[in-house]
């Protein structure tokens, strides 16, 4: 019993950070159809942003080695700044990289394309401007908790309940704002048909802005809750995430936003489970686990079959 | 070649100042020596593109790369090419092997990675249970792993699991579970800075409070910034020791500290200072050499042609003994350094956790020739 726990505390925790990344995969290629490649350095500025915000100081690399804000907030408030910070980047990512090839009816593949460049060079422009150090978020962040919980005998870092908590009320808030609410439900009209929606007097335009900028504020949450958990390792350090983002959202079913929470949480509890001896092929394990559900259902675990028009 | 990008940048880093401080030291003198640094990143493409660039311009040698792994990827191009590579941190078994103009100054992980276990049992001669964690992605960890348990089952310990992760890893949660329920007294890790400093931090933060050793991967203070203060108590072997009471390490130490503060240098610099040394001490013996031979009384090597000089400059670099920072070494004909003292140091954080220093031991372990 408390193994079977302590297997689904270090899945579910892993689960949660897989699905709040997929879940920005999930919102852009909703309402575009495109995967948006640059999701992953828009991860990683969220973890910068947090380090900076809270009052790290940029290492002795970069252009801008040594420099530091002249204020320290406290984590609770730097995490969601840094959140809307992430966004703002995905909100002219979506500018410069995905509109203009849009407003040109251009194949989705090219905006694939440019994203994938964006990211690369979001990431470099990174590593120019503080260097490819690791930065790490002070242990004392959160000195007023207990640095570790045991829960029936399972043990736990509290920054993992923690980074499970915040995921799941994000994935709710989500949930709810999606279906419960008008703007919620003029994004589900935009991704089934944006010309339509377009027709029915919604501003599909405003729609896409509005996913771009919550799935860049999913990204740097993310990002900055990562990084209080384990170190910032440097510049490339969403690249793995950005992988394994992927195979959630092709699990869960392309598009579809409960099954990015579920293919994050099956992804982790299948990752939890690898024995020992087998621990450095967890990402074998999950992907071959990938390639096994696409082989039954090609669609994903929630997704829905493409019809095509003949 | 050193890795300034990647996970192992950690380690490159520390080799780029001991480079720098070499070129400051010696590379006035004659002949004259500078330094063309490439950065090899933490991967074995960036390194091989790293050392192609490298040899289509006119060096001598080369120092690098960071990381064994890319050793085996690029030492077997330098080789054939006649361009004589020194290693100044890559401990892996077979690197020497790999070629006649392939050497390194770097101790073997055969020679250095017992020191620590054995540190450990002096520490708590009650210890029995051993658990182990090393990067199966990473030639050095792999190869110092195998070192590790040979040297563990050596001390009549009990191995009681051993964790395979990868130098990408960040997150342990899941195998720190599975070796805490083997209620270990000692852990043992290969890995590099960054993956091995995080899951240093989290197997303290799941609350081990037992001994940990780590290997030459995480022999840098940049670890300091990735586990901070559970980074205390790390027993890590050397090859270096900043209190060594030579002239040249009290010269390397006063270099490093001018430019550093006052910290002690950690080993990384010293190995990249003292291969920058070595290929300096052998370019001057060569110089006097080719001058006696053609009676020139300057600029004998400048009229040797490139690939001979390389040639010249790998036969007689074997043949030295050299006074270095890490001590006196020499060689072997297959290019193995041949070093005499290694150390045994302990972790020791600042009340704030921001820094700290390698304390060595007291009792240093005798030299193993």
């Amino acid at each position: 019993m408390e193994a079977l726990l302590q297997l689904l505390f270090n899945g579910l925790s892993v689960g949660a950070v897989y699905a709040l990344f997929a879940l920005g995969y999930t919102l852009v290629f909703s309402v575009l159809g495109v995967i948006n490649f640059a999701h992953g350095a828009i991860f990683t500025l969220g973890a910068y942003f947090t380090y900076f915000l809270i009052g790290g100081a940029v290492g002795a690399n970069g252009l801008m080695a040594g420099l530091q804000l002249p204020f320290a907030l406290p984590f609770w408030l730097a995490l969601p700044l840094a959140g809307l910070g992430a966004a703002a980047v995905a909100l002219v990512l979506e500018r410069i990289a995905f509109r203009p090839l849009r407003d040109r009816g251009s194949d989705p593949l090219l905006a694939l394309i440019t994203s994938l460049g964006a990211g690369v060079i979001l990431v470099n422009l990174i590593q120019l401007l503080v260097g490819a150090e690791s930065y790490s978020i002070p242990v004392e962040t959160l000195e007023s908790l207990p640095v570790a919980l045991s829960i029936a005998g399972a043990k736990v870092r509290t920054v993992q309940v923690m980074l499970l908590a915040i995921a799941g009320l994000l994935l709710a808030a989500l949930s709810i704002w999606i279906d419960g609410s008008r703007s919620g439900k003029a994004l589900q009209a935009v991704s089934e048909d944006p010309i339509t929606a377009q027709l029915l007097g919604i501003n599909s335009g405003r729609m896409i802005q509005i996913a771009f900028g919550i799935s860049g504020f999913l990204a740097g949450v993310a990002g900055g809750l990562v990084g209080l958990s384990v170190s910032i390792a440097g510049p490339y350090f969403g690249i793995g995430y950005g992988l394994k983002g992927l195979g959630v959202l092709v699990l869960g079913g392309l598009g579809s936003v409960p099954g990015a929470v579920l293919g994050g949480l099956i992804i982790g509890l299948a990752e939890a489970c690898v024995p020992a001896e087998l621990s450095g092929y967890k990402d074998a394990v999950s992907f071959g686990f990938l390639f096994l559900v696409l082989l039954i259902r090609p669609q994903g675990l929630l997704g829905r079959p493409q019809a095509n028009k003949v | 070649m050193v890795a300034l990008t990647g996970n192992a940048s950690l380690i490159g880093q520390d080799q780029r100042i001991g480079l720098e401080l070499a070129e400051s030291e010696f590379g006035g003198s004659t002949p004259a020596l500078s330094v063309r640094l490439e950065d090899g990143g933490s991967d074995e493409q960036t390194a091989t593109t790293a050392f192609r660039r490298l040899l289509q311009q006119p060096v001598v040698a080369l120092i690098g790369p960071s990381l064994s792994q890319q050793a085996f990827a690029v030492n077997p191009i330098a080789d054939p090419a006649g361009v004589p590579v020194l290693g100044a941190s890559n401990t892996a078994i077979g690197i020497p092997q790999i070629g006649p103009f392939v050497s390194r100054i770097s101790a073997p992980v055969s020679k250095v990675a017992p020191l620590s276990i054995q540190a450990a049992k002096r520490l708590n001669p009650k210890l029995e249970r051993v658990a182990v964690f090393f990067a199966q992605d990473d030639a050095y960890s792999t190869s110092e792993t195998k070192i590790f348990q040979k040297s563990i089952q050596g001390l009549g310990l009990k191995l009681v699991t051993v964790q395979r992760t990868s130098t990408a890893d960040i997150d342990f949660q899941k195998p720190i579970a599975d070796t805490l329920q083997t209620r270990p007294d000692l852990i043992v890790i290969s890995a590099l800075p960054n993956d091995g400093g995080n899951l240093v931090r989290q197997l303290r933060e799941m609350g081990y409070a037992g001994l940990i050793a780590a290997g030459n991967g995480m022999n840098s203070p940049n670890i300091y910034s990735v586990c901070q203060r559970y980074c205390d108590g790390l027993l890590i072997a050397q090859a270096y020791s900043p209190e060594a009471k030579t002239a040249v390490n009290r010269r390397f130490v006063q270099l490093y500290q001018k430019q550093r503060g006052g910290t002690a240098p950690p080993q990384f610099t010293a190995q990249a200072y003292a291969a920058m040394q070595v290929i300096h001490e052998a370019l001057t013996r060569l110089d006097r050499q080719e001058s006696l031979r053609s009676q020139s009384r300057n600029q004998a090597l400048a009229t040797m042609a490139l690939p001979e000089l390389r040639r010249a400059l790998n036969t007689i670099l074997l043949q030295g003994t050299y006074d270095t920072p890490l001590g006196e070494i020499r060689f072997t004909p297959e290019g193995e350094v041949i070093q005499k003292d290694f150390y045994v140091a302990r972790v020791k954080m600042d009340a704030k956790g921001k820094t700290g220093r390698f304390a060595l031991l007291p009792n240093p372990s005798p030299a193993t020739p």
